[in-house]
């Protein structure tokens, strides 16, 4: 996004015009990176790294979603338990075996998630916008709803995929790599680059800032807010499908931890990113960024010997606040 | 507009001066903004700063209450050089300022607000008992009645200033800096706050005013000093200059011509016609005609409906009854559908819903017609950038970098911009709500002729507008609401305040007389 | 399924053949209170469905009985649920807390209107509240582990994947360090892995990566076992000789049965127990059994010759 001047008059940019805020986060990466180095030198070798990028593929994508909507002004609580749901139907589905072949089965499978996901999040986007409720309220319902689904469809236990020659045919989607870069890694990338497209490039993306920005200026501009909203929530919702698809083949199965905490974390690695929690700002690249930071954190907790298990944490909370008042700091200057 | 206020009969010619400035001067950045400013402040003494947008007035407030510090020059206080380190500091020293905007929370009491962040207390709890008395003689102390007790949620704009006012005032003070104080007030309001300052002055305070209105000017102050360009052009005994004197030394010219010369429209085509249209618990039974050509004012009171007329006209509120557009019924359940059908409305609101001020001018300045910048599924850049260069030469958006924010600018660029961006729609029809609120005499001027100018191309425009000079200024027609109702249209020589004030206050025709009298 | 608790097979067997004298009772009415964690985990999990299974079995037994199953989600919201299941007035309460201190309180108060109070698997700060306590063995199953370890390893690194910070898992952790001391078994490393999956997974990659050399990973729980698995897996690496889970989860039973390498124990801890704690409850009030005391439940070392006792393929866990 270079803004030069329309006059035609060549602008010069130094480093001062970058902007810093967006900057931030990658510093805040950078710096961690070197840390773990000093760490552990073992940090730094690509299998690990990959190994961190490739974990936190999860809350990348969704973290994509959240930035949608929280750009928009909502908030949504619930993707964690939505992903359960939609990891539990999609491997019943897989389980109930209606088709032939593993590739039609897993395409059917597949599609059957994002619809399931989309229709959560067109749930979610309907009752906060039809119903004019807090969406901190509403998605903290579906969330209790979601979560009790899931344990409903798996009876208390665990939902596993039965067919383990189905397994091995979906397993490389999390464990195969093309060109020796990990297939989630490059499911992010691609989640990005459409998000950033459709945030920063089209006019959806733009009435998305401005509702988040300041929902009265959007509706006299005769913006549809509520249904750029509710999309947002769609969004959100494919999102976690997506990462559905990633999360299923690396243990088969949907248990009732899957997903438990993904909301904060999601919503942590946005604001880490620069994406502003009242809306108004987003920053799909700083998102990634964020939820990589999440990763890198814990991953340098493990490998290092320097606190007890019982602190770690306590250091990861003060990791990511150090790592947002770096930020503020940069953005004040 | 003019107000009467009772002068203090007699200036302590002989009091010495409170502050002295001197060669003050400020940069941000590369660029001076206040240049060489000298300027005496008497006690007792009400002193008028009047200048243009971006003239430098906002900027040298702000040295003197101690939110900025200056780059060069120095204030001095009863003759010892002082430097603020803020505006706490700068309070210590009696110098205390009311903001323009509204700074009090709805959801407390005026008491609670009054002593925010100094609660009175007994022992550990709060005192409300001595707060509320406290607040009551505070309030009561600038002429008004207000119980303290009630949420300022409850009040009405000019009440929550005075409370606003009184929240200052509770501090010793020696010198009162008033920031545009009657930018939101109807002229009664403004005659009641032009009072409280006459009691401010009586007391031996020093008073600092700031404003766009130079009636009120004329009217309160006994001094004026007037800023263009960030420089001092002259500072003078208010008895000497006349309001049309201020407007010259503002502006740099003779601005006596504010209104433009507009010729009523010819034919007798109405392109809008409202029947009975009802807006709930703001408007009844409204009907109006508004024809090819045509401007077409709207008075009344604050809280006489307009605003909410024009809402529910454009569907941005529920509203039944019959709109017909050139003849044919129409119905707008939603603000897009007028917008398709070539009506925009431009909100009295400009920061709260014309304008996204975290955001830039090509992004403000698209948004209502984004569709016309998209190629395939893409915004095209290009072609917004260009856009926003000729909205610039157009309206004469005056604006140092084109990468602002639409917050950075003055109002009265804030303003052009809203126009900017509505006109992207190329509506036929054009309602401004409020155009030249906060806004000074020379972009009002520009406003004005770009109005006639629209009305000249054959569009139609109504404008909503408590300022009654401008409606007669530039108006065909004038239609005045009161209570939600339009009770009068006047045109040609009935087109006068008097007659417009006895239809938007129902009083009798003595009473308005006696009002006029008094103006 | 009464034959995997071998401790208990004494007092079940004299409750089933007493149950016929009881005859009269039959249709006396008792309501018994179930208060337990919601399924936050595969092994809560199981302890929900094996209270509703007990709950229709042992209703069906006495048409009198009326069993209430409340699950929550956390200890707060269930010191709420012993206050209304309380109020409905109850004659015996069996519970399985979320956690010793936060509950001892609440417990105590329903103690002291004069209900009957059974503690499942978490032992309460004072134990002159409970009337019966029924609980699987944690030291032990950390002991059995460690032993096994000791036995079949001699020397080795071990990585430790620990559940959550709360009491059954310092005991679990206390058995298997006394187990192994001064044996040739060195632990690398310990980390929590609060008995998810998901970051079993996470903690085992990161092992991996730390240690070159692993001889073998104790996670005590078989939910986080099978992270572990997959990690071990993915890294394609050949040093880990076995992975020692614990619980009984159907699926680790299964490979034990079927004889993984990686995986040639497990130890026992069943959710069942909630099960049996309802029926010494019951049998308290239809048959003439003393009931009351303490009644642990061994942490049975499965292996591949009695794995076929423990398998139950219909149950979630």
């Amino acid at each position: 996004m270079t803004d030069l001047a329309a006059t035609g008059k060549p602008v010069r940019r130094s480093w001062k015009d970058v902007d810093l805020r967006a900057v931030a986060p990658f510093v805040a990466l950078a710096v961690l990176l070197v840390f773990g180095t000093i760490v552990n030198p073992t940090f730094i070798g690509i299998d690990n790294l990959l190994n961190v990028a490739t974990r936190s593929a999860f809350i990348a994508i969704i973290a994509v979603g959240a930035t949608f909507v929280i750009s928009a002004g909502g908030l949504d609580l619930s993707v964690g338990a939505m992903s359960a749901f939609v990891a539990g139907v999609m491997i019943l589905f897989m389980n109930a075996a209606p088709l032939d072949g593993n590739l039609p089965m897993l395409a059917a499978a597949m599609l059957l998630a994002v619809g399931v996901g989309a229709a959560c999040g067109l749930a979610n986007g309907l009752i906060t916008t039809v119903g004019r409720i807090e969406p901190f309220i509403v998605t903290l319902g579906t969330m209790g709803i979601f979560r009790a689904l899931t344990i409903y469809l798996a009876e208390g236990g665990s939902i596993a995929m039965k067919s383990q020659e189905l397994r091995a045919t979906y397993r490389p989607v999390y464990f195969g790599d093309v060109f020796g870069v990990p297939v989630p890694i490059i499911v992010v990338a691609v989640v990005a680059i459409i998000g950033a497209f459709i945030l920063y490039r089209t006019s959806f993306g733009r009435h998305v800032i401005a509702v988040g920005s300041n929902d009265d200026v959007a509706r006299y501009s005769g913006i549809p807010v509520n249904r750029v909203r509710t999309v947002t929530y769609i969004i959100q919702g494919i999102c976690v499908a997506i990462a559905v698809l990633v999360y299923v083949p690396r243990l088969g199965a949907a248990t009732p931890t899957t997903g438990l905490l993904w909301e904060l974390q999601a919503i942590t690695a946005v604001v880490i990113g620069g994406t502003a929690l009242r809306g108004g700002v987003g920053r799909i690249w700083g998102t990634v960024c964020g939820a990589l930071i999440l990763e890198v954190v814990g991953n340098i907790m493990v490998l290092s010997d320097l606190v007890s298990e019982y602190l770690i944490g306590a250091v990861q909370g003060a990791i990511i606040i150090i790592a947002m008042l770096v930020q503020r700091s940069l953005s004040r200057r | 507009m003019s107000v009467a206020v009772p002068r203090a009969s007699t200036i302590p010619a002989t009091a010495a001066p409170l502050m002295e400035v001197r060669g003050l001067a400020k940069a941000f950045g590369m660029v001076e903004v206040l240049k060489d400013i000298d300027l005496t402040i008497a006690s007792g003494e009400v002193h008028a700063i009047i200048g243009e947008n971006g003239a430098g007035k906002s900027t040298l407030m702000k040295l003197l209450a101690g939110h900025l510090q200056p780059t060069r020059g120095t204030l001095s206080i009863d003759g010892d050089p002082v430097a603020f380190a803020g505006p706490v500091d700068a309070e210590h020293r009696g110098i205390v300022l009311v903001h323009q905007e509204i700074l009090l929370a709805p959801d407390l009491t005026v008491a609670q607000n009054i002593y925010l962040g100094r609660e009175l207390r007994r022992g550990f709890t709060v005192d409300d008992r001595a707060m509320n008395e406290g607040a009551a003689a505070a309030v009561r102390s600038l002429g008004a009645d207000i119980d303290p007790s009630v949420v300022v949620g409850r009040l009405s704009i000019a009440q929550r200033q005075l409370v606003q006012i009184a929240r200052a005032l509770l501090v010793p003070h020696r010198l009162v800096i008033f920031d545009e104080p009657t930018a939101s007030l109807t002229p009664t309001e403004t005659e009641a706050l032009l009072a409280v300052i006459d009691t401010i002055r009586r007391k031996g305070v020093a008073v600092l005013y700031i404003s766009h209105r130079l009636p009120e000017v004329k009217a309160i102050a006994d001094r004026v000093t007037v800023l263009r360009d960030g420089r001092r052009v002259t500072s003078e005994l208010a008895d000497r200059l006349e309001t049309a004197d201020m407007a010259r030394l503002m502006v740099g010219r003779d601005v006596s011509k504010l209104y433009p010369d507009h010729r009523a429209a010819a034919g007798d085509e109405a392109v809008l016609e409202v029947e009975g249209l009802d807006v709930p618990g703001y408007a009844k039974g409204a009907t109006f005609r508004l024809k090819r050509g045509e401007i077409l004012g709207f008075a009344g009171l604050i809280g006489a409906g307009r605003t909410e007329l024009m809402e529910g006209l454009v569907g941005l509120r529920t509203a039944h009854g019959a709109v017909r557009l050139d003849g044919r019924p129409k119905r707008f359940s939603d603000v897009r559908d007028s917008m398709r059908a070539g009506i925009v409305y431009l909100s009295e609101d400009r920061k709260g819903k014309g304008l996204l001020l975290a955001e830039s001018l090509r992004i403000n300045l698209t948004l209502a017609a984004l569709g016309r910048f998209v190629r395939g599924f893409l915004i095209d850049k290009g072609r917004e950038r260009t856009a926003l260069d000729g909205a610039i030469e157009e309206f004469d958006i005056r604006t140092r970098r084109k990468d602002l924010l639409a917050g950075q600018l003055s109002g009265g660029n804030q303003q052009k911009l809203l126009i900017a961006k509505m006109m992207l729609l190329d509506p036929s029809i054009i309602i401004i709500d409020e155009p030249t609120r906060g806004i000074d005499i020379g972009t009002k001027e520009q406003i004005y002729r770009f109005i006639a100018s629209l009305a000249e191309a054959g569009k139609s425009v109504i404008v909503v507008s408590s300022e009654m000079p401008e409606l007669i200024g530039i108006c065909d027609r004038i239609l005045v609401m009161r209570e939600g109702r339009i009770v009068a249209e006047v045109s040609g020589e009935h087109m006068n305040e008097n007659e417009i004030v006895v239809h938007a206050t129902g009083a009798t025709a003595e009473e308005a007389a006696l009002v006029a009298e008094r103006a | 399924m009464k034959k995997t608790f071998a401790g208990l097979a004494f007092a079940l067997a004299s409750a089933a053949s007493l149950g016929g004298a009881a005859y009269a009772q039959e249709n006396k009415e008792v309501t018994i209170a179930v208060s337990i964690p919601a399924a936050d985990h595969g092994w809560t999990g199981g302890v929900v469905y094996h209270a509703e299974r007990a709950k229709a079995a042992l209703e069906k037994a006495h048409p009198g009985l009326k069993i209430i199953v409340k699950t929550s989600p956390d200890g707060a919201t269930q010191a709420n649920a012993l206050e209304d299941l309380t109020t409905q007035g109850v004659d015996a309460l069996v519970t399985l807390p979320h956690n010793s201190d936060e509950l001892t309180d609440p417990i105590r108060q329903v103690k002291d209107k004069g209900i009957f109070i059974t503690v499942v698997d978490r032992a309460l700060s004072d134990p002159s509240i409970q009337d019966l306590y029924v609980a699987g063995n944690n030291p032990e199953l950390g002991r059995v582990a460690g032993e096994y370890m000791k036995e079949k390893l001699g020397t080795a690194d071990v990585v430790v994947i620990r559940g959550l910070p709360i009491v059954i898992d310092e005991e679990r952790q206390k058995g298997f360090d006394d187990a192994i001391a001064g044996s040739g078994i060195k632990v690398l490393d310990k980390q929590f892995g609060n008995w998810s999956r998901d970051d079993a997974f996470k903690v085992m990659q990161d092992f991996l990566t730390k240690y070159q050399k692993i001889d073998a990973v104790w996670c005590q729980d078989d939910d986080m076992a099978v992270g572990v698995l997959e990690a071990i897996q993915q890294a394609g690496r050949s040093d880990i000789k076995m992975v020692i889970g614990g619980a009984g989860m159907k699926d680790m039973i299964k490979k034990v049965q079927d004889g993984d390498p990686m995986m040639p124990v497990d130890v026992l801890y069943p959710p069942a127990m909630v099960a049996t704690a309802m029926e010494l409850t019951v049998a308290n009030f239809y048959d003439q059994v003393p009931v009351r005391g303490r009644y642990i439940l061994d942490a049975t070392l499965v292996t591949k010759d009695n794995a076929a006792e423990f398998y139950f393929p219909d149950s979630p866990f």
